[in-house]
């Protein structure tokens, strides 16, 4: 859970990627049940119509699944599914952007491998 | 679904007009915010809204039938006034009882367990008198009574003035819970945005009488931008643009502008960013080159 949403993104989206993200740490695991719209308003003080638009892009998605009279579930192979379209995207949201920045301070692409190389974080 | 609609509403007090041609739609099951400075006229237009007060020229109607000493019509709507300490005879002597009691006999759809429980969630001592409580506790006492009305149209007129953050929240809290429960309308009057934005699903914006935008938050927002960078790169990719309050440093430019549709692309060169609710309504204001009062 987040603990405040930001204003630089449409809060909709926002839900949608908090809950993306807790089906990739684990947090939340393939059939398990969700927070219902109301919870996540409430939760966040959101009106409920946002926080359904959230879920229902991720049903769309195929991330989540409506059990009739229960609720929102994860769906089989939704992390699969998720770790595919931000593999997709993870140039444009982040490669990119460590190039641009490395350029303006002068950091070459030989620096910038041996840095990864280097890395601690795994 | 209902709607209740104004058309063409003016309002004047003696010289001054306070509205001037004011044309809104509230649609039932949707929470609005009514955002407007101090002083914009949010106060007048939903006592005109709610035949508390007679319109100068304009047809105020609820599904068609006008409000105006219609019982049956006003009977759907709650607009839960700010109390005042003082009456026109003196200190108000009422006791929170008293209008608790009055609110129960007006309101048809009153719900007398859920007032209790809020009286005791706002810690609100019902054999207070209304001029001994204070500025918070008379917002409590009028939220109380816009939620225990039950009404299908809800209107609070700056709720949260006077509330500490504690009972704030709680307020945020019990519209959602309330909403999420019964689909009621809720239109609440605030000029403090930030922390109300995300909880509307339609925004009004009014300004010096005249209503700017009533639109969809999201989608609202999904056009705004905050463009900055090179003073003319940035004139270059907003040209043809509604321009909000241009901010200059250096060589630098800062401007907030407003599409007609969301995703626009500008021109490379500049940095795009999102603007929040209320950087967008300070802009929009800022720009009619009028400053704080």
């Amino acid at each position: 859970m987040l603990d405040n949403l930001g204003e630089d993104r449409s809060i909709y989206l926002q839900i949608s990627e908090m809950i993306e993200d807790e089906i990739l740490r684990g947090i939340l695991n393939e059939e398990e049940q969700v927070p219902s719209t109301t919870e996540l308003s409430k939760f966040y003080k959101i009106n409920p119509a946002t926080a359904g638009k959230g879920i229902n892009m991720l049903v769309d998605k195929e991330v989540l699944y409506k059990k009739r009279g229960i609720g929102m579930f994860v769906q089989t192979g939704a992390k699969a599914r998720i770790i595919e379209e931000r593999k997709k995207n993870f140039y444009d949201t982040f490669v990119k952007k460590i190039i641009t920045e490395a350029k303006l301070i002068g950091i070459d692409k030989q620096e910038l491998k041996k840095m990864i190389d280097d890395s601690k974080e795994g | 679904m209902s709607v209740l609609s104004g058309k063409n509403i003016v309002k004047k007090y003696g010289k001054e007009t306070v509205l001037k041609n004011v044309n809104i739609e509230i649609e039932t099951g949707k929470i609005y915010g009514l955002i407007g400075r101090n002083g914009a006229g949010k106060t007048t237009l939903l006592s005109v809204l709610t035949a508390q007060n007679p319109a100068t020229k304009g047809e105020i109607t609820l599904d068609g039938n006008p409000v105006w000493e219609n019982e049956k019509s006003l009977s759907r709507i709650c607009y839960s006034r700010e109390l005042s300490p003082v009456t026109m005879f003196g200190p108000n002597n009422f006791k929170v009882k008293d209008y608790l009691n009055a609110a129960k006999a007006f309101y048809v759809n009153w719900d007398g367990e859920y007032a209790k429980e809020l009286v005791k969630l706002f810690n609100i001592d019902i054999k207070k008198k209304i001029s001994k409580l204070s500025k918070g506790m008379m917002s409590a006492v009028t939220i109380i009574i816009a939620l225990a009305s039950k009404a299908e149209i809800t209107i609070l007129d700056e709720p949260v003035a006077g509330l500490d953050v504690v009972a704030r929240e709680q307020f945020y809290k019990l519209i959602i819970e309330e909403y999420s429960e019964t689909g009621r309308t809720f239109i609440i009057s605030t000029h403090i945005i930030e922390e109300a934005a995300s909880l509307f699903e339609r925004v009004i914006i009014i300004d010096n009488g005249e209503i700017k935008f009533q639109e969809n938050t999201e989608e609202f927002l999904a056009r705004a931008y905050r463009i900055s960078g090179d003073a003319d790169a940035v004139d270059k990719a907003t040209e043809g643009l509604k321009v909000y309050h241009p901010e200059s440093l250096g060589r630098n430019k800062v401007v907030t502008v407003l599409a007609d549709k969301p995703d626009e692309n500008f021109a490379e060169g500049v940095q795009v960013e999102a603007v929040s609710l209320q950087n967008l309504f300070y802009a929009m204001c800022t720009n009619e080159g009028r400053e704080a009062m």
